[in-house]
């Protein structure tokens, strides 16, 4: 169906769209973090479920947001071919269709390059397998 | 957009293929697809055979990659120690667990299935407290998962509030 239509959206900075300020106040390291709801202003996600506008992050949150996009882009893409197993994206739901941008994560589950990164910079998981997707990259990047 | 996307696809399958025991009246469902009612039987061999519950989800424009806010809504909320009586329901994928494998029809699954593991219906301890005091949003609840138990941390720092005042609870 449509979702082969290429929508001119999200590139690695779709992690500036969504997502609400939080009172702060009470945001402490005690699990689980705060949960927030969606409005329209821009927010970086400096931890999963945590969101800020790009002014009130800390130089440390900056920090961290810069080397988690450095991790995603580590992540290897490719163009889908029709060959892989896996059939659809499980975050659009959508059927991959031949020259679709996806992204490999270690666990090898694939999705949609667009989709995943979205999620990454939330949650640097498999949204599939619930895998860490760090552990592994460390292993694999890091000497 | 991708929600409403996602939801339609999700909708059709629901609507087509319907897991036992689940039921969504896509003739409720507005346009945008922002709010469904789903209809859940109680498991039959569960201590809820027999009985009906209704499930309101509710969707941001950030789903799938942000979790639906999901209560029991309407005259019977199931009586067990992670629902209060309000319909807000602790279950650590509904936030800190979400993924956006997950679905309505995963989330309703998962709802079932907290509801028959369960052996003795009663609310969760701190069901007064909470009905009094939480956001209607159940998403702005921190929510506490400490295996069996659940609490929403306001009556943690209550809890807490207490010891340090040195009452012993
Ligand atoms: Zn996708
Ligand atoms: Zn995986």
């Amino acid at each position: 169906m449509g979702n082969c239509l290429k929508s001119p959206t999200a590139d690695d900075i779709s992690l500036l769209r969504g997502n609400d300020s939080q009172d702060g106040s009470e945001a402490s390291s005690e699990p689980p973090p705060p949960y927030q709801e969606s409005v329209h202003v821009p927010m970086y996600h400096p931890a999963p479920n945590i969101s800020r506008p790009a002014s009130q992050l800390t130089e440390e949150e900056q920090i961290r947001i810069a080397k988690r996009i450095g991790l995603i882009q580590h992540l290897p893409t490719g163009i889908y071919d029709g060959s892989k197993k896996i059939r659809e994206c499980v975050i659009c739901m959508g059927e991959f269709c031949v020259g679709d941008a996806v992204r490999y994560l270690p666990c090898m589950h694939i999705y949609h390059k667009e989709c995943i990164d979205d999620w990454l910079m939330r949650s640097f998981t498999c949204p599939s397998c619930m895998e860490p997707v760090d552990a592994a990259l460390l292993s694999t990047y890091e000497t | 957009m991708a929600m409403e996307k996602r939801l339609q696809k999700e909708l059709q399958a629901l609507v087509n293929d319907p897991p036992v025991g689940i039921k969504v009246d896509a003739d409720q469902i507005g346009q945008n697809l922002s709010e469904w009612l789903v209809n859940v039987d109680g498991a039959p061999g569960s201590i809820y055979n027999g009985e009906k519950f209704q499930l309101q989800f509710k969707f941001g424009s950030r789903y799938p990659f942000e979790s639906p806010q999901v209560v029991f809504v309407g005259p019977n909320i199931p009586v067990h120690p992670h629902v209060y009586s309000n319909g807000h329901i602790c279950l650590s994928i509904l936030t800190d667990d979400w993924s956006p494998a997950l679905s309505v029809q995963s989330v309703c699954l998962s709802v079932v299935s907290m509801l028959s593991s369960c052996k003795e219906k009663k609310r969760p301890p701190d069901n007064a407290i909470y009905v009094k005091t939480c956001s209607k949003n159940p998403k702005k609840t921190r929510w506490w998962y400490h295996g069996k138990q659940c609490y929403h941390s306001e009556y943690k720092t209550s809890l807490l509030g207490m010891s340090s005042m040195g009452i012993n609870t």
